[in-house]
């Protein structure tokens, strides 16, 4: 439930309650002056037919009390204690109950006591206390309303910064450099929101700018080095009077230093996939690459008496050149190294799916980890790079690579987007 | 051949300067941009092997000077950089070739050698080495007057080997040369020894000569 949602509930519950009490409490306090009220009428018109007696001595008739109707009753009780009750008002001229409130009290008319008893009718202010609750609802209603519109228009307006700023959190990509801008906010606490958020992405970012940049130094720092060692090597063979042993050794430091550079070199790719800095986008024939390359590796198929088995349509991607050899190069690369003699490499090409498929170890290897940096088979000779390419170079282009075991063969599957 | 070679790595400098030191060659060096400005000013060079990362400035800027002057020296870039940009500005600015560090040195000296021959032997593109004789436009060799038939890989193993003549190549360069080192196949050197022994092969039957020597499974040297 999104916040002015939560927000609505909880004011609608209390207002409407708030409102509620309130209406009830003012019922009863306006109910009790005007019965106060209507009390202080009947006591004042018992008076006035006491007066009357007192002057008179005799009883009213009843035509002096206008619409209230007045009993007196002869009695022998000889003190009675004034009392007001509510009794039904009978209309004499709508001839209809109507709530009524009345006064008992005693009255003694020459010696004689007598029960007189006048009742008023209570429809006026009944009427009162109906107008007055019909306001109060009316009311109610009004701002409840208002209430629904103010935070449904006004609340969301003013939340809005905030879900600019998620939106962007959620968009946010430390190798992107494009900046999370700040929004122009009047509530503070959205201002300091999108400052911080802009400031600590911005950080991110720079320092995995920094990171890459060291790890991209480190790599180009580490060639010249490898380039002495190298030369020293070729300079060192040409001396004819080392020993095969000795030949043996320098045969293990080239290999080393081999392995050393193109590790250096697959590291250097990874962080050129990741700056986005190979952006030779060009119009690509998939067919044509794959077939150039089945040429190139034709050696080490043959070799191997390994069965190459195409079925390839034309497809066109948009990508770069460079980065899709180096593609196709690992894919061949794999299905060949890893494969046994006498094996079989099938490559198809269909619709916007590319599968290289191979046999090789009978078991399938870990889907979850074989796309990581540095992983490894057991048998591999490999730097541990070559998938982690692949899937930086996919992930560039929005490819899917997949890895799958099928009755025997390993499959490297790449969907084109 | 008179070379240069402005290079500011100190070991670096004294292999090269040691290798591509022999009969008929000489090779100078230098270490920063002033001297090789004050150099090339002065002399003449055939070739020029220029560090693109030098201490006081980059190796552009002599390519730069080398542009305005008119010279028409080969330069062929050395760089620790294996980056396309790098390489197209190299290109653009008048070098040749681009070699990305750490290179062996006989692929270096076939690189220059490839682009010395290239800019010199503009009316005669035959090349020449005892009885063999290289149409390196037409692409065809010939031993003794008869024609020897090579697959592209011999042909390019050969003119390889010839450049870097009388020394001890590694298998490891071979194959680099071969295939390019993004190409990291291990079984490699078996396809090497596939190859030599095929060019050997066509060459004692053509020239009743065996060029090839193998140095203990560490290379081979041709001579």
């Amino acid at each position: 439930m999104r916040l002015s949602a939560h927000y609505n509930k909880a004011s609608i519950v209390i207002s409407v309650s708030v409102l509620l009490i309130s209406g009830i409490v003012y019922y009863l306090i306006i109910n009790h002056i005007a019965r106060q009220q209507l009390d202080a009428d009947l006591s004042e018109e018992v008076a006035e037919v006491i007066d009357y007696v007192n002057q008179n001595h005799h009883l009213p008739r009843q035509v002096d009390f206008d619409e209230d109707i007045t009993t007196f009753v002869k009695t022998n009780v000889s003190s009675f204690a004034t009392r007001f009750f509510d009794t039904p008002y009978n209309s004499p001229r709508e001839k209809k109950a109507e709530a009524g409130r009345a006064v008992s009290a005693l009255i003694k008319v020459n010696g004689q006591p007598y029960l007189v008893t006048i009742v008023e009718s209570r429809e006026n202010t009944e009427y009162l206390i109906q107008i007055i609750s019909a306001i109060t609802l009316a009311l109610t209603a009004v701002l409840l309303c208002i209430m629904v519109v103010t935070n449904r228009f006004v609340l969301n307006g003013l939340w809005k910064p905030f879900y600019h700023i998620l939106q962007q959190v959620k968009r946010f990509n430390v190798a992107d450099t494009a900046k999370i801008d700040t929004v122009a906010s009047s509530v503070d606490e959205f201002k300091d929101l999108s400052d911080a958020v802009a400031k600590m992405s911005s950080r991110v970012t720079t320092e995995y700018q920094g990171l890459k940049t060291f790890t991209e130094n480190a790599s180009h720092e580490m060639m010249t080095p490898l380039a002495v060692i190298t030369s020293k090597l070729d300079m060192l063979i040409q001396d004819e009077k080392l020993s095969p042993d000795q030949f043996a050794q320098i045969t293990d430091i080239y290999s080393a230093a081999g392995r050393l550079s193109r590790l250096n070199q697959s590291l250097l790719l990874l962080v050129k996939i990741d700056n986005n800095l190979l952006n030779d986008t060009e119009k690509l024939n998939l067919k044509t690459i794959i077939l150039d390359k089945a040429q190139q590796f034709n050696e080490m198929v043959h070799n191997k008496n390994i069965t190459l088995d195409y079925q390839l349509v034309d497809l066109e991607i948009s990508a770069s050149r460079y980065l899709v050899d180096v593609l196709i190069n690992n894919l061949f690369s794999n299905a060949i190294r890893h494969n046994k003699n006498d094996g079989r490499i099938e490559i198809r090409l269909t619709g916007n799916l590319m599968c290289f498929q191979n046999t090789g170890d009978s078991a399938p290897l870990d889907q979850n980890a074989i796309f990581e940096r540095f992983y490894k088979g057991r048998l591999s000779d490999g730097t541990g790079l070559g998938l982690a390419i692949m899937k930086n170079i996919c992930t560039l282009y929005n490819f899917d690579i997949s890895y799958r075991f099928n009755q025997g063969m390993h499959c490297f599957l790449v969907k084109f987007s | 051949m008179k070379l240069l070679l402005i290079e500011d790595e100190q070991s670096l400098r004294e292999t090269i300067e040691k290798y591509f030191t022999e009969e008929g060659s000489i090779c100078e060096t230098c270490s920063d941009r002033k001297t090789a400005i004050q150099k090339i000013a002065v002399y003449n060079y055939d070739c020029i092997l220029l560090d693109i990362g030098l201490p006081d400035g980059d190796g552009f800027s002599i390519l730069d000077y080398l542009k305005s002057t008119g010279r028409n020296e080969c330069v062929l870039i050395i760089s620790a950089r294996n980056s396309l940009d790098d390489k197209i500005k190299g290109l653009n600015l008048g070098a040749d070739d681009y070699i990305t560090k750490p290179f062996h040195l006989a692929e270096l000296k076939a690189r220059l050698i490839a682009i010395f021959r290239r800019k010199s032997f503009d009316s005669n593109n035959t090349l020449i080495y005892n009885e063999i004789a290289i149409d390196l436009l037409g692409r065809t060799v010939t031993v003794n007057d008869k024609i020897m038939v090579l697959t592209r890989k011999e042909y390019d193993m050969l003119l390889y080997f010839i450049a870097n003549k009388g020394k001890v190549v590694s298998k490891n360069a071979i194959a680099e040369h071969l295939w390019g080192d993004d190409m990291d196949m291990l079984d490699s050197f078996d396809f090497i020894y596939t190859h030599i022994k095929n060019l050997r092969k066509k060459l004692v039957e053509l020239s009743g000569k065996d060029f090839f020597a193998t140095i203990y499974g560490v290379g081979y040297k041709f001579a």
